[in-house]
């Protein structure tokens, strides 16, 4: 019976989820009772925004083998529409209401965006996919780059390349985490079940060969398009979250940089790995911010280096060796084990002899 | 084999739980005073965010460089009330993210006053931050109507975007450089928009109409031809060119031989003649600014000597701010009767206090409301053969 | 009819040095099948190169340029040789990764040699006389970017089809396998495809430099993104589809910053850019690729 349960516990999701939980739980336990630092309530909300659209953009190219170098764009879409419904109802919704409903919208807005950037995408592939998606992505930077509102309530709210005023709505972090913690437990979970459904096995069928997938009667237009709606939809959300937590927004932040730092993220935790994204959002952010800031100077030139040698390194046999020994799972497994203090039994060994091989 | 993979495994682990601790639990004492162990004064941290780096670096040096002189002066006297001045810079990039990580730091470290940023953008990125800290921000440079908006505690020294925009028309009018007008700005940039609108608002009022826009942004940065071939052709006789002075150099350098009619800036073309490559492609440039390093007002000439003599260079309008600004903290502080002995409510006391002073600066005497600007009178110069003068109609 | 003209100029020029990047992406992508984003960045080197030799070592105008298309070269060569070759074999988007990590290299130390500020290139073609046609004047540097590009292509063009190592070149990027066979040596041909690409970026960056005047280290990183727009906007693999990209989207940017608004002609291009892309979606010259199971 034990046993049955720890296998249970075990599973990816299950794990990743927990392991997700446990996270967060720190650290609300850190910034409601002030023990935070200013510098660590700075960056939950930015790696909490990274971790959803890392994850949401490893659906389409981890998942679907489509190189997108576009992201950005969706998330400022989500970002400008849904802060914008936030800022007309900021005195007729409460917070609790107020934000959920322009996540949704901004989430709407960025799906809708992602349907017409998804459409080439049926026709294109490889690097003219990622040249597409690059195209569009700065083409709604620099669309919103022009955007005024000078009529009616919202006058002067958003001002073109001066950006969005999202002071009315500025909410600190405190108000922000548990939203956070919610998209980005959503966002995993939803993309775990894909991973593990009929749909998921239908999208990985479509990215390790398309025609041999067509031919077994796989939607390859549905599946496709459903990919970069979803993606578009969760970057959208976590675009107005983002959006809430600064006092002003300029588009041109989410240019083509912005999605390629994500692109980074997804590759360094792994093409079609759940934790792996999460695990790289968050220590890819913190290298440069925090753990760099030290070496001021040299902070940006140590991270690209750190870039290259990992790149060169995951190709070397023997650094996959060992990689491979201190996986996540294990680290896990071992936490585990001593926490619940069971004895070590030969179920245990079976499956650590099992991952070894 | 096995032993190394654990002893990684672990060694990995630790570091992780290394870096969350030092890194991010708050050291829990960034209310205390500290007190300097020489002269016995209390540390009052003034801590101010600007471009240490990058194509704005001079302004952040500037100002930084403005406001150290000041706190050494003021130190060197004896301090205000018990307090030694300790100013603090963080470098942003000129970055609104980077400004508030850089706040972030201050508050860290405790800072108990803080010169918000250096340019408009980042101020205003800061201002929502500090909100609910309550805490003064005097920023001496950042001129835009957003960057202190919305805060109470938050004021400014120099000028506001509207009063320079308005300054600048009235100028045209009054010293007659021409009646058909060009601008040229950036379209992304806080201080460039403000300054044309209000400056574009006034045209019917001072009589000039303006015949040409033309903008770039941080993406379009690198060529001018076009907007400079759309004025040149526009038959404007002079061009408004709010921006900065990186850009405004690309801009002379690009229009030489192209645009025959006088440039007209504000402020931001402080330090345009270490920018520029060929400083003869500057005369005849006019500039708007409340601070000449030539004016014979006993105060202005004490601070260009003790500054020339400390950095080996004359001060331009963003040192006098910086400068400026450290003497209205310590008006603020000495009216506030705030002492070492007594800093209760400090932060709320220093908001009151600065409402309530005037004070004579290297930039003119200065006031503020209590929508945080503060009024002064600005001057026309003229860049000529590689220095600044007073502007003489011709 | 002025304004046309000289738009017409400029987007030409523009386009010239779009075009002569656009040749280093395609070139590589073609033999090694690989994205080369630090491709953009080697214009920023060469730009410094030719500040830090005319403007500090004061070496005369023509040395510095060839000071600076010798480091190109080099540094193209190094490149390939310490983080491309490793991953011949590995997933291109490693490569990818790998060659964004380049980029940000390449930008950081730029940044700790000659700081974050903008330096001013030096005024190389200031002694070449402007030439007036009517009311149409065109600047000597506008005409040697034109002139001189247009020699650079030809010659291209002919390297390619005609020599030994040109053909090589062809040889690799219709099958790697094949060539080896044929007693071509794959390695030494991509090192060659990278050193001629950065000699080209070299030369881009001369003309870059003489006509928007200053310099940060950043420079590269826009040139670089478009020059690679082109390169797919042509069909990426093809050299004629690099070359008529380039000087298509130089063209298409500057009529629409002159005719419509400086604030959309970045929409406009990759507009016009989605829009080729989805009716011909292997580009204006590309070969069309048939899928087989």
């Amino acid at each position: 019976m034990k046993t049955n349960l720890k296998q249970k516990l075990l599973n990816k999701t299950a794990l990743t989820m927990s392991g997700i939980a446990l996270l967060y739980l720190v650290l609300c336990l850190m910034v409601y009772s002030g023990m935070a630092s200013r510098q660590l309530l700075l960056v939950i909300l930015p790696i909490s925004c990274h971790i959803v659209l890392a994850v949401s953009l490893n659906l389409v190219v981890g998942f679907l083998g489509e190189l997108s170098l576009g992201h950005a764009g969706f998330m400022s879409v989500g970002l400008f529409t849904g802060c914008l419904v936030s800022i007309a109802t900021v005195d007729v919704l409460p917070m609790a209401v107020r934000i959920p409903l322009s996540m949704i919208i901004g989430g709407v807005a960025a799906a809708a965006v992602g349907l017409v950037v998804g459409l080439p995408a049926l026709r294109l592939k490889g690097d003219y996919l990622a040249i597409v998606t690059l195209g569009c992505g700065e083409i709604i930077k620099n669309v919103i780059n022009n955007l005024h509102i000078k009529k009616g309530p919202l006058a002067g709210v958003l001002d073109g390349a001066l950006g969005l005023n999202t002071k009315t709505i500025y909410s600190n972090i405190k108000q922000l985490l548990p939203f956070l913690i919610v998209l980005v437990l959503l966002v995993v979970w939803v993309v775990l079940n894909i991973q593990k459904s009929r749909h998921g096995r239908a999208i990985m069928a479509i990215r390790d060969n398309r025609i041999a997938a067509e031919a077994t009667g796989i939607n390859v237009t549905y599946y496709k398009l459903m990919v970069f709606i979803l993606a578009a939809f969760f970057a959208g959300m976590a675009g107005v979250l983002y959006g809430h937590g600064f006092s002003i927004i300029k588009s041109a932040e989410f240019g083509y940089n912005f999605s390629i730092e994500l692109l980074i993220i997804v590759v360094f935790g792994g093409m079609g790995k759940v934790h792996g994204s999460v695990i790289a959002a968050i220590l890819l952010y913190t290298l440069p911010e925090i753990v760099l800031r030290e070496f001021s100077d040299y902070r940006m030139l140590a991270y690209s280096i750190v870039l290259i040698v990992i790149m060169l390194l995951s190709e070397n046999r023997r650094f996959k060796e060992w990689k491979d020994s201190v996986s996540l799972k294990k680290l896990f497994k071992k936490m585990f084990k001593s926490k619940t203090a069971v004895a070590v039994t030969e179920t245990d060994a079976k499956e650590g002899g099992a991952d070894e091989s | 084999m096995k032993a190394f993979r654990k002893l990684t495994t672990l060694a990995l682990a630790c570091l992780m739980v290394v870096m969350s601790v030092v890194g991010l639990v708050s050291c829990g004492n960034s209310n205390a005073w500290p007190v300097d162990e020489a002269t016995g004064l209390t540390e009052l941290y003034i801590g101010g965010i600007g471009p240490l780096t990058g194509d704005y670096a001079n302004y952040g040096e500037s100002v930084k460089q403005g406001a150290v002189l000041a706190a050494e002066e003021i130190n060197a006297a004896g301090g205000v009330n018990g307090f030694k001045l300790i100013v603090n810079y963080e470098d942003s990039q000129g970055a609104a993210d980077s400004a508030v990580s850089a706040y972030g730091k201050h508050m860290d470290d405790g800072m108990k006053v803080s010169l918000g940023g250096v340019l408009s953008g980042e101020t205003a990125s800061v201002v929502a931050a500090a909100k609910d800290d309550g805490i003064l921000i005097l920023t001496p440079s950042a001129s835009s109507v957003a960057a202190i908006d919305g805060n109470d505690a938050a004021f400014r020294v120099c000028f506001s975007d509207p009063d320079q925009g308005y300054a600048a028309a009235q100028y045209v009018r009054d010293y007659n450089l021409g009646t058909k007008v060009a601008v040229f700005y950036a379209s992304d940039n806080d201080y460039c928009v403000g300054l044309y609108e209000s400056f574009a608002s006034k045209k019917d009022d001072y009589g000039f109409e303006i015949v040409e826009v033309q903008t770039f942004d941080d993406s379009t940065k690198t060529d001018f031809s076009t907007q400079i071939n759309a004025i040149a052709a526009s038959g404007a006789e002079v061009v408004f060119v709010p921006i900065y002075a990186a850009e405004a150099a690309q801009f002379l350098t690009q229009a030489e031989g192209k645009l025959d009619i006088p440039v007209f800036g504000c402020d931001g073309f402080d330090g345009l003649l270490t920018k520029i490559s060929d400083v003869s492609d500057a005369n005849g440039v006019l500039m708007l600014t409340p601070f000449t390093a030539d004016s014979p007002e006993t105060n202005v000439q004490a601070f260009v000597t003790a500054y020339t003599a400390k950095y080996n260079t004359i001060p331009d309008q963003f040192a006098a701010d910086g400068y400026d600004a450290i003497f209205a903290i310590k008006a603020a502080l000495e009216k506030a009767e705030l002492s070492s002995e007594d800093v209760e409510n400090f932060n709320d006391r220093m908001v009151a206090a600065i409402k309530d002073i005037t004070i004579v600066g290297t930039t003119g005497e200065m006031s503020w409301q209590d929508d945080g600007n503060v009024a002064k009178d600005a001057k026309l110069m003229e860049f000529v053969d590689g220095k600044v003068v007073a502007y003489v109609a011709k | 009819m002025i304004t046309l003209i000289q738009a017409l100029l400029n987007g030409l020029s523009l386009g010239s040095i779009y075009a002569l990047i656009a040749l280093g992406y395609t070139m590589v992508y073609g033999i090694a099948k690989m994205l080369n984003f630090a491709h953009g960045d080697v214009i920023m080197v060469g730009a410094y190169a030719v500040i830090t030799s005319v403007v500090q070592a004061k070496m005369p105008g023509v040395l510095g340029v060839v000071v600076s298309i010798a480091i190109c070269a080099l540094l193209g060569v190094t490149i390939e040789f310490l983080a491309y070759r490793p991953l011949r074999k590995a997933a291109s988007l490693t490569v990818l990764i790998t060659a964004i990590g380049v980029s940000y290299l390449l930008q950081n130390v730029a940044q700790l040699i000659y700081g974050t500020e903008q330096k001013a290139f030096p005024e190389l073609f200031d002694s070449i006389p402007t030439l007036t046609l009517g009311e149409v004047s065109i600047e000597g540097s506008l005409l040697l970017t034109l002139g001189l590009t247009a020699v650079i292509m030809a010659a291209l063009t002919l390297f390619i089809n005609y020599t030994r190592v040109g053909k090589a070149m062809r040889a690799v990027s219709e099958d790697k396998e094949a060539a080896e066979l044929m007693g071509i040596s794959v390695n030494r041909t991509i090192t060659v495809t990278f050193a001629i690409g950065s000699v080209l970026a070299a030369v881009a960056s001369v003309f870059y430099g003489a006509s928007y005047t200053y310099i940060r280290p950043t420079t590269g990183a826009m040139p670089g993104i478009k020059a690679f727009t082109a390169a797919v906007f042509g069909g990426i693999g093809s050299i004629p589809g690099a070359m008529l990209g380039g000087i298509l989207l130089g063209v298409i940017e500057q009529m629409s910053k002159t005719y419509i608004s400086t604030k959309w002609s970045d929409a406009i291009v990759f507009g016009v850019l989605v829009l080729v892309l989805v009716i011909k979606p292997t580009g204006l010259l590309g070969k069309k690729i048939s899928e087989k199971v």
